[in-house]
């Protein structure tokens, strides 16, 4: 069996031993010798930074592979095999204005789909019974955003008797569907089946305070789930506490914190972290963590704050072996009270200014090219 | 914190005036007309009760660096004093003569006076620190009816200081409101739109798009929107002017419309451009030194990632990063006019003199200002090639964010623009 199928095709994705250690470094090595051979710019990057894949003897040397920053990924097109052979793109977000191209091919894609379907099975949200689904995310088809793709997706783990979404295609262009949601909602509490909650925790969050100013107060079958991932993003000014956001949900809609589902993932790096009870993100076997530095991307001791930035084998078709996110973390391989032995990072904020307008990036959006060049 | 008639309100009652502003401002209105000797004394008398000892520890305590507290509090004194605003208005609206002339053709004398738009909606921005209460004392100055909307993230100077003038001189009461909503809140914000007779907005383009979604055709929009600055150096220029240059970076850190961007330099040689830079690059580090800043660590990480993808980006062509010891300078082998990456991360780009006019052209309404570094005998030339650009200000490096009594802003002078001209003839 070839090393990534190994890694990624396990029941338990957290358990680790030896064997898999080295299957890890082997498949990374590979990989890395792949997208130096295949992706020009990659090769130049590595050659400039002094790179070999032969250089990845031990797990301390997996900071030595050439970093993608997600911005890199946002302004230029990186891949490693001809676009003919992409099976799926994704664009990110963009929460800042420009988004990445994110194209997998059709290997990586069966490998990520074995992975997230053990993944989510582990977390047992993959159920027979039918489900409604409100979707806190765009509906698909207008965009080739990765979010509604992802939270399209993530409908499939339960059989959908229907689903309303939060931002609804209307002519090309999105609108928000508040008014449908809760109509939607007062039917599905009616409904013997559960509610499924999928998408971006800020719409959760507004959909769950329009329902308390309203005096709405529901109690969903026992069964229904909330499941997150994406971030605050554009709605960070309202950020609220953890424990306030499930006491809320608990208010509204009558589900328990323990079928709250947190979930991190990102374009640049489909792979998906739970938060486990303890609010911590365990990293798979597949995967390993390496917080780096503010000031020049070096990796920092554990548990000091630094830029999330992850190793992973799993995408064939772009060089995103080693990608830098602009979420700021800190990472522990300390035991965790859930039980997970593997280790974990919490998400502290994101690099960047929040709360300034600077006057002159604001005037460069005017040229619609963002900052600088 | 919203402030009405001189009470702070929280945001329910807040809302609850709103709701019935239009009578709340129709009281204000039929107050006697707020006179400029009234306005003058009140900011005098604030200007003169602005001490260090209170004001210092309160700037430090928002997050002001001790020597920029300094700088900011010398500043608000002196734009509120007397002399100052006196000087002002002379500069603005000219001497005492009373406006009365018999027009060409005519045989009758009219008579012209300038007077308050009446009602003025302040939509602020957030990047400079007591931005609000200038625009609102702008505002007072003209004789309007003031409704300030605080900047989200707002911290809080902004309200004391307007609370303070009212304590000193309570006529001026009913002439200033401030609400607290956030800009998301569209209706609240359309309603206060609905009463005022313009608004004025601070920000970016996406303020200015939505003041324009907020104001209804028959609402005046005064625009302040976000502009770009930069440094034109061309021929044999000495160190000191580009250490005003230097210096101008990191003391606004580049977040300002009248900050140094960047440098344009007079040559199409990508090489002269890389070389300049390196130059530069080493200016820029020595002024840094002597001018320390301290980034949050968030805004370190960003500014890491940025210099990293542009390095990764890099081709020895058409672009090269030259990073020293806390600032970048990146040359870039094109003539666009961007924004850089702020806190003292520039950038330097070829552009001959006879490229000018056509290169800085496609930039309609977003040029503020252009520091002219050149030899003296070439000044004239230049001069001429930027005003037919939309610059509206030409000087030294150093005194790019410097500003003066009586300075127009954006090529405009702004109290005029919060005023009318009413013409009398009978």
């Amino acid at each position: 069996m070839d090393n990534r199928k190994k890694l990624f095709t396990r029941r338990d994705p957290y358990k680790n031993n030896d064997q898999l250690r080295e299957a890890f470094l082997a498949a990374t090595r590979s990989e890395l010798s792949h997208h130096i051979k295949n992706c020009p710019e990659y090769a130049r990057i590595a050659e400039k930074q002094g790179f070999r894949p032969d250089d990845i003897r031990t797990e301390a040397d997996l900071a030595k592979i050439p970093v993608i920053p997600t911005l890199y990924l946002k302004r230029n097109r990186l891949f490693s095999v001809p676009e003919s052979e992409l099976a799926v793109r994704a664009s990110s977000s963009g929460t800042k204005g420009s988004a990445s191209t994110v194209g997998i091919d059709k290997k990586s894609l069966s490998l990520g789909m074995r992975m997230m379907t053990r993944f989510f099975s582990y977390h047992k949200v993959i159920s027979l019974i039918p489900c409604n689904y409100v979707i806190l995310s765009y509906e698909p088809g207008a965009t080739d955003l990765g979010a509604a793709k992802t939270a399209y997706g993530t409908s499939k783990f339960a059989p959908a008797l229907h689903r309303e979404y939060c931002l609804k295609a209307v002519n090309g262009k999105y609108e928000l569907n508040i008014e449908g949601v809760q109509k939607a909602l007062l039917r599905y509490a009616k409904s013997p089946f559960p509610v499924r909650f999928v998408g971006f925790p800020a719409y959760m969050y507004f959909l769950a305070r329009s329902l308390r100013d309203r005096g709405v107060s529901l109690k969903l079958n026992k069964k229904s789930m909330v499941i997150l991932g994406g971030g605050w993003k554009q709605f960070s000014g309202e950020e609220i506490g953890r424990e306030a956001f499930c006491a809320l949900i608990n208010e509204t809609l009558g589900i328990g914190r323990e079928r709250i589902l947190e979930f991190y993932s990102a374009a640049e790096h489909p792979l998906a972290y739970a938060r486990c009870s303890c609010g911590h993100f365990h990293v798979p076997a597949y995967s390993r963590v390496i917080i780096r530095s503010a000031y020049d991307l070096s990796p920092v001791e554990n548990g000091q704050t630094g830029l999330l930035s992850f190793v992973s084998p799993l995408v064939h078709s772009m060089p995103i072996t080693s990608v830098v996110t602009d979420d700021l973390a800190v990472y522990s391989d300390e035991p965790c009270g859930c039980g997970n032995p593997a280790p974990y990072f919490d998400l502290i904020g994101r690099a960047g200014v929040s709360g300034i307008t600077t006057c002159a990036a604001a005037a460069a959006e005017t040229l619609g090219k963002g900052a600088a060049k | 914190m919203n402030l009405v008639f001189g009470e702070f309100l929280d945001n329910a009652a807040a809302k609850e005036a709103v709701s019935r502003l239009g009578e709340l401002v129709l009281e204000a209105r039929r107050q006697p007309p707020l006179l400029r000797d009234t306005v003058i004394r009140a900011c005098d008398r604030l200007s003169r009760s602005l001490r260090d000892e209170d004001c210092i520890p309160l700037l430090t305590g928002m997050g002001l660096s001790p020597e920029k507290a300094k700088a900011e509090l010398g500043y608000a004194r002196f734009v509120t004093s007397r002399e100052y605003l006196t000087s002002r208005l002379i500069r603005e609206f000219g001497g005492t003569e009373d406006g009365r002339f018999t027009p060409c053709g005519e045989d009758r004398p009219v008579r012209l006076e300038w007077k308050p738009l009446g009602v003025l909606m302040h939509i602020a921005a957030g990047n400079v620190d007591a931005a609000p209460v200038y625009s609102v004392l702008e505002g007072l100055l003209t004789g309007n009816v003031n409704i300030l909307k605080l900047p989200g993230g707002d911290n809080g100077l902004s309200v004391l200081l307007l609370k303070k003038l009212i304590e000193i001189e309570p006529a001026i009461e009913k002439y200033v409101f401030v609400f607290d909503f956030p800009s998301a809140d569209t209706e609240t914000l359309g309603r206060i739109a609905a009463v005022s007779d313009a608004v004025t907005v601070w920000g970016g383009d996406e303020a200015v798009s939505a003041a324009r979604k907020l104001a209804m055709p028959d609402t005046k929009l005064i625009e302040w929107g976000h502009k770009l600055s930069f440094a034109y150096v061309s021929g044999d220029v000495g160190i000191s002017a580009l250490e005003g240059a230097a210096k101008n970076i990191c003391e606004t850190e580049q977040l300002l419309c009248n900050s140094c961007q960047g440098v344009f330099l007079d040559t199409d040689d990508f090489e002269e451009v890389c070389r300049f830079a390196e130059r530069f690059a080493a200016i820029l580090e020595k002024t840094a030194e002597s001018i320390p800043s301290s980034l949050p660590p968030a805004v370190a990480a960003q500014k890491t990632l940025e210099l990293y993808t542009e390095e990764l980006e890099a081709e020895p062509g058409s672009k090269r990063v030259y990073r020293r010891g806390g600032v970048s300078v990146i040359a870039y082998n094109d003539s666009e006019l961007t924004a850089s990456y702020a806190f003292r991360n520039c950038w330097v780009r070829p552009l001959p003199k006879d490229k000018l006019l056509s290169e800085l052209s496609k930039y309609k309404n977003l040029l503020n200002t252009a520091a002219l570094l050149c030899p003296k005998k070439d000044r004239a030339e230049l001069e001429a090639l930027f005003e037919k650009t939309g610059v509206v200000r030409i000087t030294s490096g150093e005194r790019m964010s410097r500003s003066y009594c009586g300075a127009p802003h954006d090529g405009e002078l702004p109290l005029r623009r919060y005023m009318k001209l009413v013409s009398y003839e009978y």
